[in-house]
């Protein structure tokens, strides 16, 4: 009897557990919400929502990428590095007009994709250390292009990073619209359905004739690609190019949303709406810290508990 | 030396030892012999203390009755084991690989490094081994550091002395060293258990044999008497004075096969797993690959399906070579392999019923990169109907279904490609009674289809009665090719058990 | 195991990759940006405020020549060393560097000059170099504080004069080296304050963006701040202390979250002008108007002292690089066997809507 009672107690608990791994990263944003409601003065306001999804939306947009590469049970740590490229070759472009510039910073996280997606699946690298290799050489390179902070006076990138749209700010636009095609991608396309196969088991898709370097090399270009392009967003809303300290620290964040959102690291599932709310997540968090004026210390802290959170959601999905 | 008796190991799901009784004496080589899942490992693991055994069964060392704990235990009372893989520190020197753990100490407890070195340039000696002691493991060949393993097992004064094929990375002439040295542990008499599935090495070598099958051991005795037949049948399970005449699988037996080989492979050679493999496959014949485990048929499988890299050989499909290591070219000449380990090679745990079966033929199912969902569906309903998948739907993951609709999923997946050639690799292991007879039944129609197959199978009833012609392998080389009347047990076993170079009459 | 084929093939791309990065970095070369070609008017910014600097020489302990060792000699003959601790990227370094450069040239010294590149290891191998190509007297722009050992010994061997400007190297001042130029950090955080009080009229809230934590510029900086507002306006509340990191992003997002949760703020301080620009950025956002929020910030960067004349910075305390003039004048006191400081404050000076116009060319 005792028995009996014990084993549903533990399927009940496990079922729990389950939920809470699938859907505890929209209860944690709903806790947030509702105790900001409660506790922070002039938190339900248009502006205050502005300002948070405005702020999210290059990390979002980052955590879009490192979502495909945590797909492949890889991980690409070179996106902060490649944001700062990304905004030195902006400013170093923008002499040939906007799309130009555009156009050379999604270039270079192209370039630097290919570099990460080669090692990874040519030479065998491990993500974690061919990814490790680009972040570094990244920066430099990028403060070798344009050594010091500078100012961007371009209007059409000032309207980006300003601008809004019936309301809604071109940059909170463009990253929700970034998150619909990406969540499109990994449900309605071939290379989603070969790239969740490979997370999932990387002989039975090589054995399954799926083109697995293709595959590779296209996540880490769509990831470096994806973080240019948060580099641009991030540009555009600071108004100046800042190689030194743009982007820094971005990996972590990225990370944490996505497993945060609820994909494993261990590949073979990727979830975009869990992703997008690990991203807002991370941010209601800062933001609730920071308008109560918590010591600065308390927010690394907070921030460490939520890894440590996920982290131990994503061991317990592991085991399966 | 060392003894057990009424040793039993059950696992969650499998009993892997029943009632064993083993004994290895001082100055004995003692072969340890028996088929994939027959127990030959469990058995190591019990004596060397990596598993406990289930309450009941005794293990005796040295007159006394003990229970290892620890492999640490089991080490420190004598007992070495030498794995298949070599397990020490590769950057580390030599010697201090020969010394880990138990270092001479001088004085201030620091490593006596120059009596290490004259030490270990002695033990090595003794061998036959000459190597500088200050390099590290790694510069070393494989052989050679088989043999500071070796080293490392006599030096810690090891009174039984386990080897899990510690060939089969050896070239022949560190082959010859190592029986050497296997000859001199003898002669000290220590108790050697030697573990390995070439028969040359052990007739070469072996004093005594004990043959386990299905857990339990079913022969042991000396060596010397033992015809090599008897051996082969006693592994595989097969009485060769009661060939049966009519089957229990359900294979039909003879198909009609065309003339023109639709497969052709010519001397497939892959540095230590194959030499100059040549076979044939006609379209509507079932071809089998026989041979005993480690004799090069998985590896066979796949070097065709381009999965293993060769290093000369070629493979025609229909006339048309394909481009040897690499597996969507094979795939795209219609090669399509079921590989042996089903969950680690074969299904992606994770996905659907439904994307596992579309997963090969994904790229033909989609539009400008788009997948065309009714498409899938359709051809989905059509696999999952005429293979009788049973899943609760279509989007169950494939993790969660039985080993036999997990092969059945497979099957579906390849199917959807529309192949030439179909290789099975071990294709009804694992999975239960109902469903291999599906299986088998399967193949049949397949190969009745036009369907050129490859059938590797370990089970020999399965084997004989599925395949029209059978082609026999031995150390990754083919020895015979049983065609017509010849498919039977008999020559089979007989194939298998001749001596090297004796094989071809 | 893989045929040569395919490895070949594998290296093929591999270096494409390398190819492909190469591209990128030459890239860089056929780069326009956006103001092109007006980079040259630079210099008058360099050879600014020369007069800013003086030593501040009262009180402290002194060092001569005579207790430190080593012979007198003439400046106009010698050899002098400088070795620079980073990169000429940031304005800071570029101004220290053109500061140290101009006032070599204008006393026709003979000056050998290093860049460490930030790796300390290089700066020890680029001081012993400068030793060895016969530098008389050395100034110094330390990376860290510490590991300076061996470059001591090796100097004082040879008896030659160091000045260490920006930051002090932990060693005994007078033996090991001679004296040490630098700002006040607390003293700038003091100044700041004074500059808030004026500017919101000594009663309100303020806000503090602090800069990277664990920094001594940081903790200086804060309680100069702190202090002398408990001290001179206590009406002026420090209501919001939260980290900016020294960078414009993140002062622009911790502003952002503070004028909503805290719309009736008066002042912000922010510990750096990059901060600062961001605040201004985040307030700019909200619809806020030039001046409703008095901003002070440190540095006196050319970008913050333009925010004053535009009206969206209240005030700027320069943190000096120009430190040349001074470092020679101590030098050559020093080896004409003059008593000098040890300890040498720098002479800071400070940006408001009353000089900002004029002096935003003098901003480095």
């Amino acid at each position: 009897m005792t028995e009996l009672t014990l084993g549903r107690v533990s399927a009940d608990r496990a079922r729990l557990l389950r939920l809470l791994q699938e859907y505890g990263v929209y209860l944690g944003v709903l806790v947030l919400l509702l105790v900001n409601i409660a506790f922070t003065p002039h938190f339900l306001s248009g502006e205050n929502f502005r300002t948070q999804a405005v702020q999210v939306a290059p990390v979002l947009v980052v955590a879009l990428g490192m979502a495909l590469a945590i797909g492949t049970e890889g991980v690409d740590l070179s996106v902060g590095s490649v944001m700062a490229l990304s905004t030195s070759l902006i400013s170093l472009y923008l002499g040939y007009g906007v799309w130009i510039a555009l156009l050379a910073a999604l270039l270079g996280g192209i370039v630097v994709g290919l570099a990460n997606g080669s090692l990874v699946a040519f030479v065998g690298v491990q993500p974690i250390v061919a990814t490790l290799a680009l972040m570094v050489a990244g920066r430099g390179l990028a403060l070798v292009m344009l050594p010091q902070l500078k100012q961007v006076n371009d209007p059409d990138m000032a309207a980006l990073g300003s601008g809004d749209l019936l309301g809604v700010p071109y940059l909170v636009l463009i990253a929700a619209g970034l998150a619909l095609l990406v969540a499109f991608v990994v449900r309605r396309t071939t290379f989603g359905r070969q790239l969740l196969a490979i997370g999932d088991s990387r002989p039975a898709a090589q054995l399954a004739g799926l083109p697995v370097r293709r595959v590779l090399i296209l996540v880490y270009v769509l990831c470096g690609a994806l973080a240019a392009f948060a580099g641009v967003l991030a540009t555009a809303r600071l108004t100046a190019s800042d190689p030194t300290s743009l982007g820094t620290l971005m990996e972590l964040s990225a990370i944490t949303a996505v497993v945060v959102g609820g994909t494993p690291l261990s590949g073979g599932r990727v979830r975009i709406g869990g992703t997008v709310a690990g991203a807002v997540l991370i941010q209601l968090l800062t933001a609730t810290l920071i308008k109560h004026d918590l010591p600065p210390s308390w927010t690394q802290i907070a921030q460490a508990v939520v890894i440590v959170l996920a982290v131990y959601a994503a061991r317990e999905r592991g085991k399966r | 030396m060392l003894s057990v008796s009424g040793l039993s190991k059950t696992f969650p799901s499998v009993r892997a030892l029943d009632g064993v009784e083993f004994t290895a004496r001082a100055g004995e080589v003692h072969a340890l012999v028996g088929e994939n899942g027959a127990g030959k490992s469990t058995l190591i693991k019990l004596l060397t203390g990596v598993h406990r055994p289930d309450p009941g069964g005794t293990l005796t060392y040295d007159g006394r009755e003990v229970s290892f704990a620890t492999p640490l235990d089991a080490q420190q009372a004598g007992i070495s084991t030498i794995y298949q893989e070599v397990n020490l520190v590769p950057l580390m020197s030599v010697a201090r690989n020969l010394f880990l753990g138990r270092e001479p100490r001088g004085r201030l407890g620091l490593i006596d490094f120059r009596r290490m070195h004259r030490e270990a340039e002695r033990a090595l000696a003794e061998l036959g081994v000459r190597v500088d002691v200050r390099r590290p493991l790694r510069e070393l060949g494989v052989g050679a550091q088989q043999m500071v393993a070796l080293a490392r097992a006599v030096a810690v004064d090891a009174r039984v002395v386990l080897m899990d094929e510690p060939t089969s990375s050896l070239e022949p002439r560190e082959v010859a060293t190592l029986f050497g040295v296997i000859r001199m542990l003898r002669e000290r008499g220590i108790a050697v258990i030697y573990v390995s599935h070439r028969m040359d090495e052990l007739y070469a070598i072996c004093d005594t044999v004990t043959v386990l099958r299905d857990g339990k051991v079913v022969h042991t005795g000396p060596l010397a008497g033992l015809d090599r037949l008897r051996l082969v049948s006693l592994m595989l399970g097969r009485d060769m004075d009661t060939v049966q005449d009519e089957g229990l699988t359900k294979f039909t037996g003879e198909h009609d096969a065309g003339r023109e080989p639709v497969l052709r492979a010519e001397e497939l050679t892959a540095r230590h797993r194959l030499s100059e493999v040549s076979l044939d496959i006609r379209p509507g014949e079932v071809l089998g690959l026989g041979g005993l485990l480690g004799s090069g048929r998985s590896e066979t499988a796949k070097a065709l399906a381009g999965a293993l890299p060769v290093d000369s050989g070629r493979v025609t499909v229909a006339g048309t070579r394909v481009r040897g290591g690499s597996t969507p070219a094979a795939i795209r000449a219609g090669i399509s392999l079921l590989p042996e380990d089903r969950k680690a090679e074969g299904i992606v745990p994770g996905l659907s019923v439904r994307e596992n079966i579309a997963l090969a033929a994904l790229p033909g199912l989609s539009r400008f990169g788009l997948v065309d969902e009714a498409r899938i569906d359709r051809i989905v309903d059509t696999f999952v109907k005429r293979l009788r998948i049973k899943a609760s739907s279509a989007h169950q993951k494939v993790g969660e279904l039985s080993g036999g609709n997990q092969q059945k999923v497979l099957l579906a997946r390849w199917l959807a490609m529309n192949p030439k050639v179909l290789l099975l690799d071990e294709p009804t292991r694992g999975i239960d009674v109902g469903a291999k007879a599906e299986v088998q039944k399967l193949i049949d129609e397949l190969a009745a289809d036009g369907l050129g197959v490859l059938l590797i199978s370990s089970d020999m009833e399965e084997l004989i009665e599925g395949s029209d012609r059978v082609v026999v392998l031995k150390d990754g080389a083919v020895v015979e090719e049983l065609t017509g009347d010849q498919v039977t047990e008999d020559r089979l076993m007989r194939a298998i058990a001749a001596p090297a170079g004796e094989s071809r009459d | 195991m893989k045929s040569t084929a395919f490895r070949r093939r594998t290296s093929a791309r591999a270096l494409l990759a390398t190819g492909l990065l190469t591209g990128l970095v030459l890239a860089s070369g056929c780069a326009k940006s956006e103001d092109e070609g007006d980079g040259d008017k630079k210099s008058s910014a360099q050879e600014g405020g020369e007069a800013a600097a003086s030593s501040d020489t009262s009180g402290g302990e002194t060092c001569t020549i005579d207790a430190y060792g080593g012979k007198k000699l003439d400046l106009k003959n010698a050899t002098v060393g400088f070795s620079q601790s980073e990169k000429e990227a940031n304005p800071f370094r570029i101004a220290e560097t053109a500061s140290i450069k101009a006032e070599a040239k204008k006393r026709g010294v003979k000056l050998l000059t290093a860049n460490a590149q930030s790796q300390f290891s290089k700066q020890i191998s680029d001081v012993q170099d400068l030793i060895a190509k016969g530098a008389d007297l050395l100034v110094i722009a330390p990376l860290n504080s510490d590991g300076w050992e061996p470059v001591l010994r090796s100097a004082a061997a040879r008896h030659i004069p160091i000045v260490t400007v920006d930051r002090k190297i932990n060693a005994e001042p007078c033996k090991d080296y001679v004296s040490f130029i630098g700002s006040d950090f607390v003293e700038q955080g003091r100044r700041a304050a004074d500059r808030m009080i004026e500017a919101t009229g000594g009663k309100g809230t303020v806000a503090i963006l602090l800069g990277a934590a664990g920094n001594n510029v940081t903790t200086e900086r804060t309680k100069g701040f702190e202090e002398r507002l408990k001290e001179k306006a206590p009406g002026l509340k420090v209501v919001f202390k939260q980290t900016g990191e020294f960078a414009r992003e993140k002062g622009q997002q911790v502003t952002e979250q503070l004028i909503q949760s805290k719309p009736g703020i008066d002042g912000i301080y922010a510990e750096n002008d990059e901060m600062g620009l961001g605040a201004v950025n985040a307030l700019k956002g909200a619809g806020k108007k030039a001046g409703a929020v008095k901003i002070v910030t440190v540095d006196g960067t050319r970008n913050a002292v333009q925010g004053i004349v535009d009206g969206w910075i209240s005030g700027v305390i320069e943190s000096n690089p120009r430190f040349g003039p001074l470092a020679f004048t101590t030098l050559d006191s020093f080896a004409q066997g003059g008593k000098v400081s040890q300890e040498i404050v720098i002479k800071d000076s400070a940006y408001t809507e009353d000089n900002a116009k004029s002096d935003v060319d003098k901003a480095y």
